[in-house]
């Protein structure tokens, strides 16, 4: 652990130093990664679904997760 | 009782006010040196809130650690009693395990033992009162600053010199007690006088609610030769015991964990104090023998004491360290949590006074006791469903749920409501009331959304209850279109409560924030299909006007309870201590984005 990010640290643990965007960026990139994930396999799950409603619950899932990965993308990059 | 017990004591303190100025000077000591305590201990809250609790939530992941904390800790504040009721708090709130708990009271117990000696070795030997009074000056001035840190510096300097200045007014009591009456005469030998001494030293502390303060009270007698060496012993073992009453009497309020480690408190110091009583001569040898490798010299009694009080806290640890996964069995055997039956009345699980000392233990206390209102809400709603709560959980298909619970369930709404909803949710609103004046502005952004979660979990109740009697009614109705209505309302309540459930039980964080976007989505792609198809029922003459008003209110009622667990979930779901915490949030669709969703999938199915 280099010198300042022990500063930070610490600063954290005593509550005078605010919690930093990267830990917050570095979370959304692990939700983004899952969320990729995920999409592949709901994808996969639709192809063999042949049930309409639940195909449509699928298609939803897949909407919502594409908005989020671009949501978190935005973040990525600010 | 207590009121007559008051009295009494205002009595008799009088009457020996008017006897001896000494007994004055020695009980102004001891009022002193009590209100210095309660000024350290107001000063290091000032502090606790945001460190303290960081600190005990990092560093006691082992037993080993836990008692390194208490003993650190209580050396640094000199009050087991703060530490203790940290640990109970703590353990309430479910940040720490009971074994941790215990940990940290032995560490207590030899934290106190620094107190001892700073007394013997300091406080008895100089001046005291010299360093009292710039302290009690510069304190208050502290006090005065509106800076949070220098008011807590402030009454941790003022609660300093209080004490110090008890200690001086408790030396010049005993001191000129020494030329009008030996206090000795009434020193009891043997094994009768361990016993008598024991028990004065445990009610002395009961009644001042210190061991510490019973320390310094027993330390100056001593010093100044107004007790024997044996009956100091024997009041030490008394205040061990003692403080233990206190800290039981203090988890009365406290949850049942709570109590177990008081129990454990009381166990601990009190086999401890036995084990202690009979080893006695053993120890008085023992300190003999070791005082001078430390230079204590022969006569120093008040140095041999403060030994004395240090192996008796290490015996404690000793005795006890090992055993502290058998003390947990032990105490959960002996404090069972209490099965509720269908027809006793609920009450709070978590919140108690204790957890409104510190901002973190409030926040998940809240958000503990929240879940366990959500759990009844669910309950009640479920069954305004018609429907068993095992029927969400179980992983049977929508349509089976639906085709074998065909008909409805009576259940008093109100009743219900007086049980399991409403001592609940007052307790639940006056608490994160107080916490919200309490603690800061950053603590209340994360109190006020759960307290609010908790006003819209008893709106969706509400509108579960209005829903009810035409529930019952329509799904066993002979109209099929209003029954399958009625029916779809349910298979989308159903799907909601599935996805909630899923949403606090999944340890996959992207299952979850899908879920939390999905469950908006779906409270408002019902409204708008819910909406059309009681058009289409009404143009085409399927169901009476009286049957489409009810459909109208209930599609509403649906919706509410949908809309308003759904901001539930998510509230919830944010404020669970989590390392991604920041990370989930950021990526739960919010009512804009969602809307902008419905109207596109809208536009999509009437084109």
């Amino acid at each position: 652990m280099s010198g300042s990010k022990f500063i930070s640290k610490i600063g954290e643990l005593f509550g005078i130093a605010p919690e930093n965007d990267e830990s917050k960026k570095k979370a959304v990139k692990e939700l983004v990664k899952k969320l990729k994930l995920r999409r592949i396999s709901l994808k996969e799950e639709l192809q063999a679904e042949t049930d309409i409603v639940k195909r449509e619950a699928l298609k939803d899932s897949i909407k919502i997760i594409k908005k989020q990965i671009k949501k978190g993308k935005d973040i990525l990059e600010d | 009782m207590k009121r007559l017990f008051l009295i009494i004591m205002i009595a008799l303190l009088s009457y020996a006010f008017l006897q001896s100025k000494n007994i004055l000077s020695v009980s102004a000591g001891v009022a002193i040196s009590l209100f210095g305590m309660l000024s350290l201990e107001e000063g290091f809250r000032f502090f606790a809130g945001g460190l303290l609790d960081k600190f005990l939530k990092k560093l006691t992941s082992r037993i080993y650690k836990s008692i390194i904390f208490g003993a650190v800790t209580t050396t640094l504040m000199q009050s087991s009693g703060l530490v203790a009721v940290i640990a109970i708090s703590f353990i309430s709130a479910g940040l720490i395990g009971l074994a941790q708990g215990i940990g940290i009271v032995l560490g207590g117990n030899i934290g106190t033992t620094t107190g001892a000696w700073l007394i013997a070795g300091f406080g008895l030997k100089i001046s005291i009162a010299t360093y009292a009074m710039p302290m009690l000056v510069f304190g208050i001035l502290f006090i005065f600053q509106s800076s949070k840190k220098l008011k807590g510096f402030g009454y941790i300097l003022a609660g300093l010199g209080f004490s110090f200045l008890g200690i001086a007014y408790m030396k010049e009591g005993f001191e000129a007690f020494k030329e009008t009456i030996d206090l000795t005469q009434y020193a009891v030998g043997g094994f009768k006088g361990l016993l008598l001494f024991t028990m004065i030293g445990a009610i002395a502390t009961i009644v001042m609610q210190s061991s510490h303060a019973s320390l310094v009270l027993i330390l100056t007698a001593l010093a100044a030769s107004q007790i024997t060496y044996e009956n100091a012993i024997a009041l030490t073992i008394g205040a061990n015991i003692g403080t233990t009453i206190t800290a039981v009497i203090g988890s009365l309020g406290a949850s049942l964990d709570g109590k177990k480690l008081a129990g454990a408190h009381f166990l601990i110091n009190t086999l401890t104090g036995l084990v202690s009583i009979g080893l006695v001569p053993q120890f008085i040898d023992l300190i003999d023998l070791t005082a001078p490798l430390l230079g204590i010299r022969e006569n120093d009694y008040a140095l041999k004491l403060a030994l004395y009080h240090t192996y008796f806290n290490f015996l404690c640890v000793a005795l006890f360290a090992p055993l502290v996964q058998q003390m947990v069995t032990l105490l959960n055997h002996i404090f069972v949590a209490k099965k509720l039956e269908e027809s006793e009345r609920d009450d709070v699980l978590f919140i108690s006074d204790l957890a409104l000392d510190f901002e973190d233990t409030a926040q998940i206390v809240l958000l503990k006791e929240t879940k366990h209102l959500y759990a009844n809400v669910f309950d009640i709603i479920t069954r305004g469903l018609s429907i068993h709560k095992e029927d969400i959980t179980s992983g049977m298909d929508i349509e089976d749920i639906i085709k074998i619970r065909n008909h409805a369930l009576h259940v008093d709404m109100d009743e219900f409501y007086e049980k399991r909803i409403k001592d609940i949710y007052g307790k639940i609103i006056n608490f994160a009331i107080l916490a919200q004046g309490k603690f800061s502005d950053t603590a209340n952004k994360k109190l006020i959304p759960i307290k609010n979660a908790n006003i819209r979990i008893v709106e969706a109740f509400k509108a579960s209850k209005h829903m009810q009697k035409n529930m019952l009614y329509y799904i066993e109705s002979e109209n099929e279109f209003i029954k399958a209505e009625y029916n779809h309302i349910r298979r989308n309540l159903i799907k909601q409560l599935r996805n909630m459930q899923l949403i606090f039980n999944t340890t996959e964080e992207d299952i979850a924030v899908l879920l939390l976007s999905k469950l908006k989505l779906d409270a408002q792609k019902y409204d708008i299909a819910a909406n059309k198809s009681l058009d289409n029922l009404i143009r085409t003459n399927k169901i009476t006007y009286a049957m489409a008003t009810s459909l109208m209110n209930d599609t509403t009622y649906a919706y509410t309870i949908s809309s308003e667990l759904a901001e539930v979930a998510n509230t919830l779901f944010i404020h669970e201590d989590s390392d991604l915490k920041e990370g989930r949030e950021a990526l739960i669709l919010n009512e804009t984005e969602v809307d902008d969703m419905t109207n596109n999938l809208n536009k999509r199915s009437i084109a």
